[in-house]
């Protein structure tokens, strides 16, 4: 009775890949190693490619900031007045932000200012606001990073900000502020306008810049192009221009991977090479005195194909999973710092877990199929000559 | 029925040399008898065995089996008459040394896939008829030279070929084990296989079972 699977061919395999256990666990170890790291890349390429797809979505369509031979200063708050009368501007909300260096800890804190009963700019602080707590504007709320790192110095009810005349700022936290991405809200600490003026020094007619919302996305240059007019000293970004900035960032940040990802596959088509290069004589033999014994050349291919396919679909299954467990478990130690440690100061975050078929197929392919091949070419090369030389 | 229609043999050694291992030889064998091919090294007995057992072609003649011109089959046919009609001892066994006893003697099987119990009980069989079912589990590396002799008969005779044939086979064994060699072979001969053996091993020049000796020299029969 034929079946599917010949069970004593692969039985067979075994033995064989057995026979050199050394050098197979060795060539296991290396193919599961690059596969792994291979597939690290991408799931973390993966994961901060939404992080950034999400972010740059809830970028506001127009920032205007203000500047003064070229260096950035806060903007008058009355500019508002004068950009809601231009044609096609659905909202315009004069935001006070900025960064706050939490010397403790050494990162970087993003200092967000909201008013309660103002419009705002990102639906993750209207649900703050409208949420079941409310927003408090004595008190300040914090991302999940930055709240680690408060609780780590023994900021747990509180926070200390220090201000420009070396006074503290006493502010209560509130309670932990999510949004849609972490990139978004890790750093973020929420507090009222007044607060955050009170902390930057800030006069009350001013703000850090002026984010713009425009109905028809098509108007978005054509209005940026008016407040440019209307503000000669004004910068004015579109959000297009931000994706451009990130993307830049994140280009940059794949060009290392790109290294890495040559690396990996130099090493991968070094072991291909030395495996197609040629049979030593006792596999020569091996496959002659199969072939005299009565074994087809189909016989022989389908043996070395099920002893490449055990060796690479292992190596790719292992390395998949192990690449799973590194990058959405334990979070990538030192690959991550690739992407995200571009700023040192920059608070954690963790990685979106997303399941890319497409990029497990094109690390199959760049694996499974060219290490069979390998093993498969000089078998076939040695099957197709005569068996001849074991009989001498 | 075995017939060499004229058959010629030619090696290529290096780039412009050629060797004739086989000159004009006409020949016949007959089913169920055991010939013995005679010769000093390099007369053309290999030559003779590996063409009859399609492992490789003639330059020119015929090799003719059953009536069928094995000499002009395809290489996946030329398997599969291996595979279901020729049993082959070589010289140095060519057993796999690193796989079990078992393992080795069911090589033969594997290409026709079999069921499972159909393949232990037909391993069973031939490894207690050779009396090596005590190693069945043995690495092959751990037996003795004439045990593992007994392990490529077996492995040779697993597939019930009609024709088996026999290359130095007790080049490598001292004289008690090459006479156990020659006992298996008569018995063989008694289940009407033709049995073929290529040596120099004068022991086997003077049995009563044999039924024909052909001499070689440079390739040609004398």
């Amino acid at each position: 009775m034929n079946r599917y699977i010949n069970l004593y061919l692969l039985e067979y395999s075994i033995n064989a890949l057995l026979r050199q256990k050394y050098k197979n666990i060795f060539i296991t170890t290396i193919l599961t190693f690059l596969i792994f790291l291979l597939s690290s890349m991408f799931f973390i390429t993966s994961s901060i490619k939404k992080e950034l797809q999400l972010s740059v979505d809830s970028l506001p369509e127009i920032t205007v900031q203000k500047l003064i031979s070229g260096k950035h200063y806060d903007i008058e708050v009355k500019r508002v007045d004068k950009i809601l009368q231009i044609t096609g501007v659905n909202d315009a909300v004069a935001r006070v932000w900025g960064y706050y260096f939490f010397a403790n800890a050494g990162v970087n804190f993003t200092l967000v200012g909201i008013e309660q009963f103002e419009g705002q700019y990102k639906d993750s602080f209207q649900s703050l606001v409208d949420g079941s707590e409310g927003f408090d504007d004595t008190k300040a709320y914090i991302g999940q990073g930055v709240r680690e790192i408060m609780s780590r110095n023994y900021y747990k009810e509180y926070f200390n900000f220090i201000l420009p005349d070396g006074s503290f700022k006493k502010i209560d936290i509130g309670g932990v502020f999510k949004a849609d991405t972490n990139l978004e809200s890790n750093d973020v600490i929420i507090l009222s306008k007044d607060n955050m003026r009170s902390i930057y020094g800030m006069n009350e007619d001013h703000a850090t810049d002026i984010v713009v919302k425009v109905s028809n996305h098509d108007e978005i240059e054509t209005v940026a192009a008016k407040i440019k007019l209307l503000y000669p000293d004004a910068r004015v970004i579109t959000k297009n221009d931000l994706k451009v900035s990130y993307e830049n960032i994140f280009d940059y940040k794949s060009g290392m991977f790109l290294a890495l990802f040559i690396v990996s596959l130099f090493t991968f088509f070094i072991i291909v090479y030395d495996k197609a290069s040629g049979l030593s004589s006792s596999e020569r033999k091996e496959i002659g005195v199969l072939k005299a014994i009565g074994w087809s050349l189909d016989d022989v291919l389908k043996e070395k194909f099920y002893e490449g396919a055990l060796i690479s679909v292992f190596s790719y299954l292992v390395g998949i999973f192990m690449a799973l467990a590194f990058v959405y478990i334990f979070q990538a130690p030192l690959l991550r710092d690739i992407f995200s440690g571009y700023s040192e100061l920059k608070t954690a975050f963790e990685l979106p877990f997303v399941f890319d078929i497409q990029m497990m197929v094109l690390v199959f392919f760049l694996s499974v199929p060219i290490y069979i091949a390998a093993i498969i070419i000089p078998s076939w090369r040695a099957a197709t000559m005569d068996a001849d030389e074991v009989m001498r | 029925m075995i017939k060499f229609k004229n058959v010629n043999k030619t090696f290529k050694s290096g780039r412009s040399h050629t060797v004739d291992a086989l000159k004009d030889i006409d020949l016949s064998i007959k089913e169920g008898s055991v010939v013995v091919l005679k010769g000093a090294s390099g007369s053309g007995k290999s030559s003779i065995l590996s063409l009859i057992s399609a492992i490789s072609k003639p330059t020119s003649g015929e090799v003719i089996v059953d009536d069928k011109q094995i000499s002009k089959l395809s290489d996946k046919f030329s398997s599969e008459y291996r595979l279901n009609n020729i049993g082959i001892v070589f010289q140095k066994y060519n057993l796999v040394e690193d796989i079990t006893v078992e393992q080795n003697v069911i090589l033969p099987l594997i290409p026709k896939n079999l069921d499972s119990h159909v393949v232990e009980e037909k391993v069973e069989s031939v490894l207690d008829m050779f009396g090596i079912k005590e190693y069945k589990n043995s690495p092959v590396k751990n037996l003795s030279g004439g045990e593992q002799q007994r392990v490529a008969i077996a492995r040779a005779y697993i597939n019930t070929p009609k024709i088996i044939i026999a290359d130095e086979p007790t080049a490598n064994l001292d004289e008690k084990l090459s006479l156990d060699f020659i006992k298996i072979i008569k018995d063989l001969k008694g289940e009407n296989k033709t049995i073929i053996i290529a040596t120099h091993d004068p022991l086997f020049f003077d049995l009563d079972f044999v039924d024909e000796y052909i001499e070689l020299k440079d390739g040609c029969v004398v």
